[in-house]
């Protein structure tokens, strides 16, 4: 890791320092061993997809990184804390690690601003009337300024997640993870949510993608995870990964997604 | 939440609202006769006011000795031991306990006197001092209205079915009669039970008290009574046998100036003469009006013991709801403990158990109130702790993970996240609970708590219309349930837009 490596969309540059380093991490539920060691540095700016066919760990993997799975074995750092030591307080740590998930989980009982305004509101970092404020502007940010008042259920599945990214973006997190943001959209609305994720990544935010979108990934990674197995067995800049592929695991998947 | 939470507390307080307003009818009500016949202090006589306050055991009812009506204790004891009271300068204080019930409290000195339509025999003799009789008992025979021309008297039994209560004199003189006549007998366990034998056809004739008889034919009950009346012994006033002596004398000597006064007959001729004044209560429209002011004390019971127990198992169905999905096994235990043994029992089971047989483990009387409101309270808080187990379970677990992952605790992704969307899918279920709760409190009755049925069977005991009375019963339970299934459905729907 000597210079800051360069990146494919426009002036970002990765940083050197370290956001996220995960050792050895294992994980299994029961018999079932789901990740059977993963090392890895996710460093500051960088945005990594990670890809592989289904029932590799992705997932698992993605969700590890803010302890909704705990880990079995290994450490997983984030920032300043390790999330496998019991005693870090995982509630403060989560504020600073955004997620968005494949099924958007907005809350339906809430509006589009109080979802957004919830997390800063309860956790007293911001006045209610400031936190409206705020999820105005995040709004504003994805596109959808007029849709404050509105309910999550008369929303359409690509407004839906771009309020969950808005939600998440509320405690202006250090790190964002998404958990295949686009697979439960239609196809047109996938485009409106990739941008979004796009803007981010241009604005220099550190994120880690597990996606399906081979064409985005190679588009806006630095770079790409292969998994599979519940290891990472090939790791490098989307060209390395999507032209010059060297296990025939990764040459077998890319020759049936591509 | 804490709106759903604060819409589910004024229901129960409107409950708790709508119960005083229906039980204001009666001032003296049932609502409080129950508690007394727990026999909380029956305390024995107390100096107070001008003369002594006497203790004064009696039976639920035995038309037209004792009754209900519009919720008061009235009869032909009632009136006349009053009446005795007022003439001899001492106060009386009832106690409606049942007739065994009533001479047991009489054994245990809990009560000073017993007037409970009683004959003077001669067991009774020996443990008892009587008064002199205050009223001679009769048997008669009783007919459906428009077979009195085919039995007009006894002789005309021959042949008959005919049924009589069992252990009782009319059981006596139908045995004594039987051979020479030639009837079929069969004994049945309560008057209500002989006169709907013969209402329905399944018997031709009656045989039991006549007072019980005439008093249930002035109210309508269908029947007339024909032929010559048999008699069947003195009624007498009893005290423990060497106890209150004065107060056997002060009724002795009041009971004689009543008779020469006249008070006596009225007494006897407002009971068991053939014409009521005012309203006519054989017609339906006189049964209601009749009937009516203690019906909705009942109902005004069968509310306040709903709207209580309602608001007390949420209060425990949340506790425990909450404690069967805990992470803590201790807690998890007691909670599928305390269900499985509630939902796992008979209500009634527990009715019984609170009101009689936790007495004796504890030492003190258990109050009726507190004794129904335990039983309907615990078997709905286990049913409601399992609603809200399965709804809270039933919430999407994406959403609890989207709010941990913004930094939110357990304890907040509950209040703000889980909860509200698990009320709003419990609410149904939850109305569903609250009319079961108000239909099993019904079950009461069974321990003698003064709830609508409970009412009900109190009045036809006395004028044996049982379906009438009973359709007006199931008229009003239905008019309760409808109009609180209206308005929780209306809160639910401003609630859980």
């Amino acid at each position: 890791m000597s210079t800051a490596t360069t990146d494919n969309s426009g002036g970002r540059v990765v940083g050197e320092r370290v956001m996220v380093d995960v050792q050895g991490l294992e994980k299994s539920f029961g018999d079932n061993h789901v990740l059977t060691g993963i090392t890895d540095q996710i460093r500051e700016r960088e945005v990594v997809c990670v890809i592989g066919p289904s029932g590799s760990g992705k997932s698992t993997f993605l969700r590890c990184l803010n302890r909704l799975e705990e880990a079995t074995s290994g450490t997983v750092q984030v920032g300043d804390y390790d999330l496998t030591d019991p005693q870090v307080d995982i509630n403060k740590v989560r504020r600073h690690i955004g997620m968005v998930f494949q099924q958007f989980n907005l809350f339906p009982h809430m509006t589009v601003a109080e979802n957004i305004m919830l997390a800063p509101v309860e956790l007293g970092n911001l006045t209610k009337p400031e936190a409206r404020k705020r999820a105005e502007e995040l709004l504003d940010r994805v596109g959808l300024a007029d849709k404050a008042d509105a309910r999550p259920a008369s929303l359409s599945g690509g407004q839906k997640q771009r309020v969950a990214i808005a939600r998440s973006l509320a405690m202006s997190p250090k790190i964002m993870l998404f958990d295949e943001a686009t697979s439960a959209l239609d196809p047109e609305m996938v485009g409106e949510v990739l941008q979004v994720i796009r803007d981010l990544a241009a604005e220099g935010m550190t994120m880690v993608l597990v996606t399906h979108e081979m064409g985005f990934a190679r588009e806006v990674a630095d770079r790409v995870l292969f998994m599979d197995g519940g290891k990472i067995v090939e790791s490098g800049t989307p060209s390395e990964i999507f032209d010059h592929p060297q296990q025939p695991r990764l040459q077998e998947f890319l020759s049936k997604v591509l | 939440m804490r709106a759903l939470l604060a819409a589910f507390a004024t229901l129960g307080v409107l409950l708790l609202g709508l119960a005083p307003a229906a039980t204001a009818s009666g001032t003296d009500g049932p609502a409080t006769t129950p508690v007394t016949a727990a026999g909380t202090e029956a305390s024995g006589s107390e100096a107070g006011g001008t003369g002594e306050t006497y203790v004064i055991g009696t039976d639920t009812t035995f038309a037209p000795f004792e009754f209900r009506q519009g919720g008061d204790l009235v009869g032909i004891d009632i009136d006349l031991m009053e009446a005795i009271a007022e003439d001899q300068g001492f106060e009386v204080e009832w106690r409606s306990l049942g007739f065994n019930a009533a001479l047991q409290a009489l054994d245990s000195n809990q009560v000073d006197g017993v007037i409970a339509g009683m004959s003077i025999t001669e067991e009774r003799q020996e443990v008892y001092d009587f008064s002199e009789p205050y009223f001679t008992g009769t048997v008669t025979l009783a007919v459906n209205e428009g077979d009195e021309s085919e039995i007009s008297d006894w002789e005309d039994l021959a042949g008959k079915q005919v049924v009589v209560k069992t252990g009782s004199i009319s059981e006596e003189v139908a045995n004594e009669r039987q051979d020479e006549i030639g009837f079929e007998v069969t004994a049945l366990d309560q008057t209500t039970t002989l006169v709907e034998s013969v209402k329905s056809g399944n018997a031709d004739a009656l045989i039991d008290d006549y007072p019980v008889i005439a008093y249930g034919v002035q109210q309508g009950s269908g029947l007339v009574t024909v032929g010559e009346q048999v008699e069947a012994g003195d009624y007498g006033f009893a005290v423990n046998q060497g106890q209150n002596p004065e107060l056997l004398e002060k009724f002795n000597t009041g009971l004689q100036e009543l008779r020469a006064s006249g008070e006596y007959d009225e007494i006897l001729n407002e009971y068991l003469g053939a014409e009521d004044d005012g309203v006519d209560p054989s017609s339906f429209w006189g049964l209601i009006v009749t009937s009516l002011p203690s019906l909705l004390n009942g109902l005004g019971n069968t509310l306040l013991v709903t709207g209580i127990s309602f608001v007390l198992a949420m209060v425990l169905g949340l506790a425990f709801g909450f404690m069967k999905i805990a992470r803590n096994p201790v807690l998890r235990g007691i909670a599928v403990t305390f269900i499985s043994i509630f939902r796992g029992t008979p209500i009634l089971v527990w009715a019984f158990f609170f009101y009689f047989g936790l007495p004796p483990l504890i030492g003190v009387p258990v109050n009726i109130w507190v004794a129904g409101v335990m039983t309907l309270t615990f078997n709905g808080a286990a049913y409601i702790a399992e609603i809200v187990r399965g709804a809270v379970q039933s919430v999407d677990p994406g959403q609890a993970e989207a709010s941990r992952s913004l930094g939110l605790g357990h304890g907040k992704t509950m209040q703000r996240v889980v909860l509200p969307q698990a009320f709003k899918m419990m609410t149904p279920s939850l109305i569903n609970q609250l009319v079961i709760m108000l239909k099993d409190s019904s079950l009461l009755l069974a321990i003698g708590f003064a709830e609508l049925l409970y009412q009900a069977q109190q009045i036809y005991a006395a004028n044996f219309r049982v379906t009438e009375v009973l359709l007006i019963a199931a008229l009003l339970y239905f008019i309760a349930i409808t109009a609180l299934t209206q308005l929780a459905n209306y809160v639910d729907r401003k609630v859980n837009r």
